[in-house]
């Protein structure tokens, strides 16, 4: 059944990903030892396949992929109370340091020291077996799936990103970008109480999936400039009270901020260029704030409430499933626009 | 030019270049105004069109029910007073017909209306320049810069309070103690400013901030973040009075920034202190945003007060990254009393920003003395 055998899936190099055995790895002190269920696949993971860099964050050494993950308990380590042997959990990828400043106030995502699943140097957990601090590990109910733990960690984005933007009750919230972030930002808006959701993207196919998640409205913004986008925006939702920016784009950062109503906020979740132009002044003195999202903290624990409550399917953002020695082909479905993926899923489980 | 929502009020400032060069230059003289003792005539400072301001007499106004009369003691000039004179608009903010000057005032109360019960006459106050609908969701929101309908004094088309008699709602009105001036009264505008900035980006106890830019609405974000126990301060600006100024009145630090890069400027600033936890921009320069976005800590706050181009370029990623946000600040709101207690308190001396005094009737000779580059600096 595989027990013994411990494949992972190793990127050397850009577009040289390897799978490869390595020791199964015993647990530490504080961590569990994890038989790897389902993995999803990150853009991020897509970007170090083929750049081999995102930002200063530069692949030096082989490194194990994946982060988006969920498992089941295999051993314990010393001092572990709080799982056993059998638990199926989601993990939360990143350790951080815990005596940092940034620790110790709660913002752990901002850690200098933080050790991330599949951010260089750090190894990921696209593996059979995988070692992880206990305390990053949520046990799953018995009624949310693998694979449902295995999509806390894009849904924690969203998490993240909607508690910084402070949706609320009744808000009005504008999507901009329907791939995976945008619509685990809807789906999180939607669960927070917003009132109306209005999603945008250049791709019909993705605005349908939108649409068929609970977006309100769905605007295709392709070919049009930024003052048009605005107003058919605003003439179906008004000045929103957030708007969530999902794509990077910088047109689409300034559809933002004009869409937003005086003292409301866009979340910036999407990076594009390292630089971009801003309506500064318009945002400055109508008050919208500009706020970052960088992965998230504290989340994990509400993304699983969201889902093991029911009132929130994420289900329906897995449109392919491989197994872990079919890696490749997931990572190329993964990249390929014409497969139309939202989410590629990999089982990691078993001998396959 | 674009407007959003189709309110008028809430519009883009195009091509702030006069204004950012305003605030950069100088600007930074508050000047005053006395009005004598024994006039009634309403003489008014008007201004018809650009570089065309006239004194005239106009009737004394009657206090509505929930307003009352004041006899105007000091107002400061404001570089939005400047620019209108010299431009006549400020972005969508057209002068069309005359409009009276002057915003940053105290005044004595002469008369009250008939549903005022806050005030008699008398009472020494210094009065908030803007009013709100008091109706929209903004308003009731507790946000009311950012009413639609606002009513701002030497805002087109409203006029302003540069003149010996205004009227005004009561509860906009604030009693100066016995111990605070008239000069300190109308200096709570610009202060109010910076009190609404710094609250906004939540300077608090031990804060290490930086400022860019050290002309007057510098120096007052200085003096608040100061009084709210802000551990250091450093302030950079291009021009060594204005440096030297804003470390008499309490700067931990100046940093002279002309002719350096922005990447000399951070590390000069990480020199100085290891982690910015908040920087208030009051220059509106694409490299000062730029400079304060790279020195804000990981998860600090950048709060723009000062505005210049409308577009700027930004290091996006590392802002959104590093969850550096990105604040705006239109006047103020509910920060009157505030100010008043720093003044009030002796927490803060404010005095020291007026370089230069004039009467009404001099009010021409005040403006290019305001607007002259000969002035330069804060001079104390």
């Amino acid at each position: 059944m595989g027990d013994s055998v411990n494949i992972n899936a190793v990127l050397y190099k850009p577009l040289d990903i390897r799978l490869e055995h390595r020791d199964i790895p015993k647990p530490g002190k504080g961590q569990v030892q994890l038989r790897m269920q389902k993995v999803g696949i990150c853009g991020s993971d897509v970007h170090y396949w083929q750049h081999g860099a995102i930002g200063d964050f530069i692949l030096r050494a082989p490194m194990v992929l994946g982060h988006e993950a969920s498992g089941v308990v295999s051993e314990v380590g010393e001092g572990v109370t709080e799982l056993k042997v059998g638990d199926r959990v989601a993990i939360e990828p990143g350790e951080p340091c815990r005596c940092c400043v940034h620790c110790k106030s709660g913002r752990y995502n901002l850690c200098p020291g933080m050790q991330f699943c599949a951010t260089p140097p750090y190894d990921g957990n696209l593996a059979r077996f995988y070692c992880h601090a206990a305390d990053f590990c949520y046990k799953l109910p018995d009624h949310v799936t693998m694979e449902e733990g295995a999509l806390l960690e894009p849904l924690s984005v969203g998490v993240h990103a909607c508690t910084r933007a402070g949706v609320a009750l009744g808000n009005t919230v504008l999507i901009c970008g329907a791939g995976p972030i945008g619509l685990v930002n809807l789906v999180t808006a939607k669960a927070m109480g917003a009132y109306k959701v209005l999603v945008t993207d250049v791709d019909e196919n993705r605005l349908n999936a939108a649409k068929s998640l609970g977006a309100d409205y769905t605007v295709n913004v392709a070919g049009k400039s930024v003052e048009d986008n605005v107003k058919i925006i605003v003439d179906a939702i008004g000045e929103v009270d957030v708007s969530i920016e999902c794509s990077g784009v910088e047109s689409s950062v300034h559809t933002g901020v004009y869409s937003t109503k005086p003292g409301g906020v866009l979340q910036l979740v999407g990076l594009g260029s390292p630089f971009a132009s801003l309506p500064i002044v318009n945002a400055t003195v109508r008050e919208v704030d500009i706020r970052g999202t960088f992965r998230y903290a504290n989340c994990y624990p509400k993304a699983l409430a969201m889902v093991a409550s029911g009132k929130v399917n994420v289900k329906p953002l897995i449109t392919h499933r491989f197994t872990l020695k079919q890696t490749l082909d997931a990572f190329n479905t993964a990249l390929s626009k014409e497969s139309q993926s939202i989410k590629v899923m990999i089982d990691c489980s078993g001998d396959h | 030019l674009f407007t959003s929502g189709g309110t008028d009020f809430f519009i883009v400032y195009y091509c702030c270049l006069y204004i950012s060069l305003i605030l950069k230059v100088n600007l930074y003289s508050i000047l005053t105004y006395k009005m004598g003792v024994d006039d009634v005539d309403n003489i008014n400072a008007v201004l018809y069109k650009p570089l065309d301001i006239r004194l005239e007499s106009r009737p004394i106004p009657q206090p509505k029910p929930e307003e009352v009369q004041l006899r105007i003691q000091k107002v400061g000039i404001c570089g939005s007073d400047v620019h209108y004179w010299q431009t006549g608009a400020i972005g969508d903010f057209i002068v069309k017909a005359p409009m009276v000057l002057g915003h940053e005032a105290s005044a004595v109360v002469s008369a009250v209306g008939s549903d005022v019960t806050s005030l008699k006459i008398g009472d020494r106050v210094a009065i908030e320049p803007g009013v709100p609908c008091r109706r929209c969701d903004h308003c009731k929101q507790g946000r009311y810069n950012l009413c639609p309908g606002m009513q701002f004094c030497a805002t087109p088309p409203y006029d302003g309070n540069l003149a010996r008699y205004y009227c005004h709602p009561a509860d906009f009105c604030y009693k100066l103690p016995d111990n605070v001036s008239m000069e300190e009264g109308a200096l709570l505008e610009p202060l109010s400013v910076a009190v609404h900035a710094c609250n906004r980006a939540g300077v608090r106890l031990g804060h290490n901030v930086l400022i860019c830019g050290a002309g007057p609405i510098g120096l007052v974000n200085l003096l608040t973040a100061k009084a709210m126990g802000a551990r250091s301060v450093i302030i950079t600006d291009i021009d060594e009075d204005r440096l030297n100024t804003a470390l008499k009145i309490g700067a931990d630090k100046a940093l002279n920034i002309s002719g350096k890069t922005v990447n000399e400027v951070v590390k000069a600033v990480h020199d100085l202190v290891e982690d910015i936890d908040v920087t208030i921009e009051c220059s509106g320069a694409e490299s000062a945003i730029n400079l304060g976005i790279y020195c804000t800590k990981s998860g600090g706050v950048l709060q723009l007060v000062g505005l210049g181009s409308a577009i700027v370029q930004l290091p996006i990623v590392n802002a959104t990254v590093r969850e550096v946000d990105i604040r705006g600040t239109f006047r103020y709101v509910n920060c009157y009393p505030k100010a008043l207690a720093m003044v009030a308190s002796g927490k803060v001396n404010v005095k020291s920003l007026i370089t230069h005094r004039f009467s009404l009737g001099q009010t021409l000779e005040a403006f290019e003395t305001a607007h002259s580059k000969g002035v330069g600096l804060l001079k104390l």
